[in-house]
């Protein structure tokens, strides 16, 4: 934590209307984003406008017609896209989300207030494209657009994490989310991109994952993994990769093939693959080629996050599985609930249809039947949650677990945002984690479910040169978890998602609160008594972490 | 010549205006397609039987079309978000209720109601008998004379504590432009001049309702005859509810008709069991494989298909075809 300071102040601003009409000239360190290199955004698989060109902030080099471009680009938006049309025209500014923004909240800059940050790109729409700002200018809120202002626009527009928590409380549900990531998508039209997600894009476009691993890295990852499991329980485990004719396939954010605390979820997903496998004959696969369920593309532009989805249906249709299980990831679920079956079209393939025609559990192995997921989802999307399939398991009593293995650990659930706000995700990992632990609690309510606070890394703002602003919007997460842990004794933040374990450990590093992360998958992997390999509950003598389940002398 | 002006020409051009600015903004709000289904989710999703949804959850994460009609009219007619809204302090965890905006808007906008429904008398022969009634409750006839309209003054104290929001809350100060003071000031203006009119300057109301309905029936003679008998007080209200009128579709009033267009509110959370279509992607191939065209040249980016995947690392995917796609620890 050397890059940001070990007291940090909140300045809480408030300029009058013309000062917020002014651009701003000065970048608070921590808060600015590098720009794309051409080496990620000039590449064969990632090819974005005017990438080929090294730009820094002090001299962008914009294309000379630069500014008819981003005015034609957003005129494009505007023709494409109803939400950022009607979004640009109906804001009363009444303030309602103004203190909703975790970043607004730690950093205090009036322009990170939700609807601060959308006047920032439609006091540009006021003057190309409303009578009342190409006559009135100023007065009417509208400003023309020049460098300076184009600058501003990138340095807000990456200091927002897609969270949708303004959405939440405003009355007509304008979501800034969606104004900011259409406006990055107007950006990249100048050639004007972040770099810290375009290297994902990029790696994810050439290699299938945002980490850039290759086929054989990520069969010795998952590998090594088994290897752990057969110390830590004693078990030989197997899981199949790109494996034709495979139930299942089964996709994760690449962060859990070697980031920490993503490794103990990674190594529940294979007990929990294996028991399965042994005791039902349900065979599930990952694939190299859709080796991503996180979409970094989806933080970019709709086009980007095209390119990035659309493999994963091509391989379940290649592959010829029955449906898609998907791993802990947040962002991934906005991408997989709500954009995937948009921008791609369905696999059309026989098994896939035969098995969303009565989508049983018990047509692809007997034991499981009577899990179904025809309550609502049908073979036109066909991906399950893996916690929402952990918790049918569970209610079906197909799997046995053993609570009292988790006794060691107090937990909290932090809910992602895009869980929370961009598909319903709210119950079920609760089901789970009151099913497979003895000690669980949330955190004040209106810091969860719906109203959930970002971890403050999401939506492309896990760079590192962000350190400061990070911090800052960690702090209301912080804070509340700060309160549970007080009130409880909480020692284990568990949380679903890829971006939020990277960002945790640093984030409760800062705020100085001594916990853990990890997922919900680790614990059911804890908790998980692998019966078909002959294992008692009380076989087990280490967690997912390779520490001893219970302390000495208990 | 202030009636003819005032009470015949401004009105109609007042009246069209309005009529055509909404129309085109509601038609061009329209002619821009959704690309995606993208609800804000406010609870638990439609899920396994077992996952329980509690009557807020199915409004607020809708999954049929009753529920989000629901959602939809929760917003209307209660401002179902704003009721939601909390107010962050730095110095504690507890958040406090803060929810006065969501008081002085359903303040405001219910006596606006009331005062338009009172204020259908001067264009319905015979007036219907429930705006005769509601007239009467909420003056508590009997009660003051001449009767007091609780609506008339309630929405000007409503504009007046909306309007102080603006001016007294730092925040709120910082975000409002000339143009949210301008709209505030010009509802002031016509609900005081409105009250003045009832309580102390009194016009000829027979002869409003006679202009309103020769106006209505297009019989422009009479209206002008009727326009220049009426007291000139009355055109300061009549002029700036015009004027507001013609305002009306250009400006953030517009969220009047906006809010039924909202895609975030108005679309139901079942991307998994019904797929969205984007009208202007067919989906088949990724739209940046076919290339976009900026400034006239096309970036073109080249697609990862499992062909060109299995080229790129042919050695290494056949190592797993020779493992017969099984992974297993290592033998040691």
């Amino acid at each position: 934590m050397e890059d940001v300071a070990e007291k940090i102040e909140i300045k809480q601003k408030f300029p009058g209307w013309r000062e917020m009409l002014k651009p701003v000239k000065k970048f608070e360190e921590g808060r600015l984003s590098y720009l794309s290199l051409p080496k990620q955004v000039n590449s064969d698989f990632f090819k974005m406008p005017f990438g080929d060109v090294e730009r820094d902030f002090e001299n962008l080099k914009l294309p000379e017609n630069w500014k008819e471009i981003f005015l034609e680009a957003l005129k494009d938006t505007l023709e494409k896209n109803r939400a950022f049309k009607l979004f640009m025209d109906i804001c009363v500014r009444c303030g309602a989300c103004a203190d909703k923004c975790h970043y607004y909240i730690g950093t205090g800059d009036p322009k990170n207030m939700p609807v601060g940050r959308a006047e920032l790109i439609r006091s540009v729409y006021r003057r190309y494209f409303t009578p009342a700002g190409k006559f009135l200018g100023e007065w009417a809120g509208a400003r023309e657009l020049t460098e300076d202002v184009l600058k501003e626009l990138y340095y807000y527009a990456y200091q927002c994490s897609l969270c949708r928590r303004c959405s939440l409380f405003c009355p007509y549900g304008i979501d800034t989310a969606e104004i900011v990531w259409w406006l990055r998508r107007i950006l990249s039209r100048v050639g004007v991109n972040q770099r810290f997600m375009t290297i994902s894009i990029e790696a994810s476009s050439r290699t299938g994952n945002h980490l850039g691993l290759l086929p054989g890295g990520m069969y010795g990852a998952i590998q090594q993994g088994l290897e752990e499991l057969k110390d830590y329980t004693g078990l030989d485990l197997h899981t199949y990769i790109n494996k034709r004719g495979a139930d299942v396939l089964f996709v994760a954010p690449s962060a859990d093939f070697f980031a920490t605390p993503h490794w103990y979820v990674m190594l529940g997903y294979l007990l929990l693959f294996n028991e399965l496998e042994q005791k039902y004959g349900l065979t599930i696969t990952w694939s190299t080629y859709a080796s991503e369920g996180g979409n970094f593309g989806s933080f970019h532009s709709y086009e980007a996050a095209q390119l990035l989805n659309s493999k994963i249906y091509k391989e379940a249709e290649r592959l010829g599985v029955s449906f898609i299980i998907g791993g802990e990831c947040g962002h991934m679920w906005r991408d997989k609930h709500q954009f995937i079956n948009t921008m791609n079209l369905p696999p059309k393939h026989e098994e896939w249809k035969r098995f969303w025609e009565n989508p049983d559990l018990g047509e692809l192995a007997e034991g499981l039947r009577g899990v179904r997921f025809d309550s609502y989802a049908s073979g036109e999307h066909g991906w399950i949650h893996i916690l929402e399939f952990v918790a049918a398991l569970l209610e079906h009593r197909k799997i046995t677990v053993d609570k009292s293995r988790n006794d060691k650990w107090i937990a909290t659930y932090h809910d992602p945002c895009n869980l929370a706000r961009g598909m319903g995700l709210i119950e079920e990992p609760r089901y789970v984690l009151r099913n497979v632990m003895n000690n669980f609690y949330d955190m004040p309510e209106h810091t969860i479910k719906d109203k959930t606070y970002c971890c403050g890394g999401g939506g492309g703002m896990l760079a590192e040169e962000l350190m400061d602003l990070r911090m800052r919007g960690a702090m209301p997460r912080m804070m509340a978890v700060r309160h549970v842990y007080r009130k409880y004794g909480v020692n284990i933040l568990l949380t679903p998602c890829a971006i939020d374990k990277a960002q945790f450990p640093h984030a409760l590093e800062y705020w100085k609160i001594p916990i853990e992360v990890g997922g919900p998958m680790e614990m059911v992997g804890n908790a998980l008594v692998m019966t078909a390999f002959g294992e008692k509950p009380e076989d087990r003598k280490f967690d997912l972490r390779g520490e001893p389940l219970k302390e000495e002398g208990e | 010549m202030i009636g003819v002006i005032f009470g015949v020409i401004v009105p109609y051009i007042a009246v069209a205006i309005f009529i055509a600015g909404v129309v085109y903004r509601i038609l061009s709000w329209a002619s821009s397609p959704v690309p995606l289904k993208i609800p804000t989710t406010g609870g638990q999703q439609k899920s396994f039987p077992f996952i329980k949804r509690t009557v807020y959850d199915r409004f607020d994460s809708p999954y049929t079309w009753w529920e989000t009609a629901g959602r939809m009219l929760l917003e209307i007619f209660l401002f179902r978000s704003l009721l939601k809204n909390t107010r962050y302090y730095l110095d504690r965890v507890s958040q406090k209720d803060a929810r006065w905006l969501w008081l002085f808007g359903i303040l405001f906008h219910y006596s606006l109601l009331l005062v338009l429904i009172r204020h259908s008398r001067f264009f319905l022969e015979p007036v219907p008998s429930f705006v005769e009634l509601l007239s009467e409750i909420e003056a508590f006839k009997g009660v003051f004379i001449p009767s007091v309209y609780m609506s008339g003054l309630a929405i000007v104290a409503a504009l007046f504590l909306l309007w102080f929001r603006r001016i007294f809350l730092s925040r709120e100060r910082t975000l409002s432009l000339p143009s949210d003071h301008f709209v505030l000031i010009l509802l002031l203006a016509i609900t005081i001049s409105g009250n003045l009119m009832r309580y102390f300057f009194k016009a000829d109301l027979f002869a409003v309702k006679e202009l309103l309905m020769s106006l209505m029936a297009l019989n422009i003679t009479h209206a002008v005859e009727v326009a220049n008998t009426i007291e000139p007080v009355f055109y300061v209200h009549f002029a700036l509810a015009s004027f507001l009128l013609a305002y009306f579709p250009f400006s953030k009033l517009m969220h009047a008709g906006g809010v039924f267009f909202s895609p975030t509110r108005n679309m139901p959370n079942d991307n998994r069991a019904r797929r969205h279509v984007n009208p202007w992607d067919p989906a088949d191939v990724p739209i940046l494989a076919k290339g976009i065209t900026v400034a006239g040249e096309t970036y073109k980016s080249k697609k990862l298909d499992w062909e060109t995947y299995y080229e790129m690392y042919r050695g290494q995917l056949e190592e797993i075809e020779e493992a017969d796609y099984k992974i297993a620890p290592e033998e040691l």
